[in-house]
């Protein structure tokens, strides 16, 4: 495994990655894994790439442009900005396949020849056929724990059983999920299947993602529905806080310093690309997040520590933005979901006194489509914010003042952050499920369960956005590296000016 | 329904630095006035509706570029898909004004082959004690350029709605007349979406009887 070259090394370490991370679960589950997921996932990865370059339909000039280079760079290096897209969403890809098999596949096909994000029932329903398709395999593991198949078929329990013992089991998978972000881009099945289109059809992240939102917007025009219909579209919600409009910024940075670099690459020879070549490796590997399976850290922190952790990573970056907005809109989540509880839980005890049981429930419905609603919201907000955020350091590194930090140490910064992100991201959707069965505690679980499925779907997709938006930094820093190599003459006499003037 | 509108088009918001774009964006999109605003990075993004006629709204997505020169190549990338844009001097700043040159012929080069509807905005009326440029050659220089021109404050909210409002309105007018068309790959005008059919083809037999005239 370790031994190939060229094209297909990145993507198989990445893979390796995934089933080791299979391993931190238990040794009898990641075997099965192993054995069934290894031909498979390298057979899938080799038709990948192979089909990859054949698809050409590109009418604007840029773009066929930026592909021909692609394909240059892939058969040199395998890497560059096309390149990593294909190492992340080939992995994930290949481990879906791999592990999961036909069953999720095709959730997934009908998942999005339905709407851009289908409705909550709508994936329940097909999470269910899914696990009866995946029934014997699921047997056959006998394990809930492992790989992506176990974070889905823990939730296909969910929905098929009824009573509430079930519901932990659900949480059971989100707390999971925490450790294996990573896995989950792969079974986000709206953004997966998005990711996944970017593939096939050559198109930019914003662009799927533009695409998805026109569809529910069309879909939401079309229907006449009610106002807070439209409140639980991410897609929506994600373009209101801006989220589109930032992708899109930071696609146009890093598709310019994908052209640079590679122009510097092109100008240079011998020893001093031998040496260049080497430094940016260094710098893709910071990029490659590896830390999802700390166990330590996935306990609890108090609230305060997630600004505090955040801040002080903008604070090391040494770029001029603040990541304020993010802390904040994260913070009143936080808060609301607080003051949820307690709040269902005085009226429902008002309206039981008043008019014993009977329209209690009618009370608990809205409140669960309240959460759902507040929850897809925040979700959307949260990571509109953090693509912002990279957005604007990516503006920063290029155009900013130089400052006294190497692109590599602004990338381990990043790629930290990237954690930190999407770790919270899993946190928060935990808490809302919490919330979301606290308060449904009367609820049917037909009604209750889509709504946990949906918000942990959003959550996963999200977590999926922000680790797409990280790798567009890449050749932002690439670039920067580059720029402070050649500018260092410079940069070392102003260091010096002030020494000679004492 | 607060989600449909006709069209989406994309404006961009230029000029030099402190001359209040941001504050004039976000008095409209906000309805607020921030005392204390940092210089913005690269670009913004905001976004807003207009209702240009009784239940017809326009989606106003309004890029905010910094005005700061480190950040011109990046603006620059912007002006493309824009279909609309205000060109902000300082009337308490001359050099601002000085400036209006530049950023025309700026934007001349960048925005190829495709076209940008401009209104110039003298910024920071308020401060009429303070002035540098006179509204007579201000309006000059507009019309030397063929762009209309309106005099703002986001301070005491004035001409805010105006300045939008009446690009929006040209720029619709251009677009039903045809002279302004959606095209793939271009973010400038967007389609949006009608919920009845009753809506659009009133628009059609609207269009017929101008044809006519």
């Amino acid at each position: 495994m370790s031994g190939k070259d060229g094209t297909e090394t990145p993507v198989i370490a990445e893979t390796s990655r995934t089933l080791e991370d299979g391993n931190c679960e238990s040794d009898k589950n990641s075997e099965s894994v192993d054995h069934s997921a290894m031909p498979e996932s390298e057979s899938e990865l080799a038709a990948s790439t192979g089909r990859r370059p054949e698809v050409k339909p590109s009418s604007d000039l840029e773009t066929s442009k930026v592909q021909e280079t692609v394909s240059k760079e892939e058969t040199q290096t395998g890497w560059g900005y096309w390149g990593s897209w294909g190492k992340s969403l080939l992995s994930s890809a290949s481990a879906t396949v791999a592990t999961v098999g036909q069953g999720i596949s095709s959730v997934i096909e009908k998942a999005e020849s339905s709407l851009g994000i289908p409705s909550p029932s709508e994936i329940s329903s097909e999470v269910k056929v899914a696990a009866a398709e995946t029934n014997t395999r699921e047997n056959e593991d006998s394990s809930l724990g492992a790989g992506p198949f176990g974070v889905f078929s823990t939730i296909s329990t969910a929905v098929q059983s009824t009573g509430k013992s079930v519901i932990a089991g659900g949480l059971d998978a989100l707390e999971f999920i925490g450790k294996k972000t990573m896995d989950v881009i792969a079974e986000g099945d709206p953004g997966f299947k998005r990711t996944k289109g970017l593939m096939n059809r050559n198109a930019t992240l914003s662009q799927v993602l533009r695409e998805a939102k026109e569809k529910e917007e069309l879909w939401t025009s079309n229907e006449v529905t009610m106002e807070t219909d439209k409140n639980t579209h991410y897609g929506l919600l994600f373009d209101e806080f801006q989220g589109l409009s930032h992708l899109e910024a930071l696609e146009m940075l890093s598709q310019e310093s994908e052209i640079k670099v590679r122009s510097v690459l092109n100008s240079l020879s011998g020893d001093e690309l031998e040496t260049l070549k080497l430094e940016l490796e260094q710098l893709k590997e910071a990029f490659s997040l590896a830390e999802f399976c700390d166990e330590e850290e996935e306990e609890k922190k108090g609230d305060e520590d997630f600004t505090k952790e955040v801040t002080e990573l903008f604070s090391q970056l040494h770029v001029s933005t603040k990541p304020e907005k993010l802390t904040r809109a994260r913070n009143t989540a936080y808060e609301w979901i607080k003051a949820v509880p307690a709040k269902t839980l005085a009226e429902n005890k008002e309206e039981e006194k008043q008019l014993e049981g009977g329209n209690t429930e009618e009370v608990s419905k809205n409140s669960i489509e309240d959460i759902h609603a507040f929850a897809i919201r925040s979700l959307a907000e949260l990571t509109a914010c953090s693509i912002e955020l990279f957005h604007k350091t990516a503006a920063l590194v290029l155009h900013g003042q130089r400052q006294n930090v190497t692109a590599i140490e602004r990338s381990q910064t990043l790629s930290q952050v990237t954690v930190v992100l999407c770790k919270e991201l899993s946190f928060l959707s935990r808490e809302f499920t919490t919330s979301l069965t606290t308060v449904g505690v009367k609820e049917k679980t037909d009604s209750l369960n889509p709504l946990i499925t949906a918000v942990f779907l959003e959550a996963s997709n999200s977590a999926s956005y922000i680790q797409d938006a990280f790798q567009l930094l890449l050749p932002v820093l690439e670039l920067s590296l580059i720029e402070n190599r050649t500018e260092s003459p410079t940069h070392e006499l102003q260091v010096q000016k002030p020494l000679a003037q004492q | 329904m607060e989600a449909i509108w006709l069209y989406q088009f994309r404006l961009i918001v230029i000029g030099d630095s402190t001359v209040g774009k941001s504050c004039l964006i976000r008095r409209f999109t906000e309805g607020r006035f921030a005392q204390v605003s940092d210089p913005t990075v690269g670009v913004d993004f905001f976004s807003r509706l207009v209702e240009i006629e009784p239940g017809k709204r326009i989606k106003l997505q309004i890029w905010d570029t910094a005005g700061q020169e480190r950040f011109r190549s990046i603006t620059r990338a912007y002006y493309r898909n824009s279909v609309g844009g205000l060109l902000l001097f300082d009337i308490t700043n001359r050099r601002s004004f000085q400036n209006v040159h530049e950023w025309l012929e700026e934007t001349k080069v960048h925005v190829q082959p495709y076209q940008i509807v401009f209104v110039l905005v003298g910024h920071k009326c308020d401060l009429d004690t303070q002035r540098q440029v006179t509204r007579h050659e201000a309006e000059k220089l507009a019309a030397a350029y063929g762009m209309k021109y309106i005099e703002t404050s986001a301070r005491d909210a004035i001409n805010v709605e105006k300045a939008f409002t009446d690009l929006t309105r040209d720029i619709y007018e251009l677009v039903k007349r045809g002279e302004i068309t959606i095209q793939e790959g271009w973010e400038g005008v967007k389609s949006g979406f009608v919920p009845n059919v009753v809506h659009s083809s009133e628009e059609v037999v609207k269009s017929e009887r101008r044809c006519l005239c």
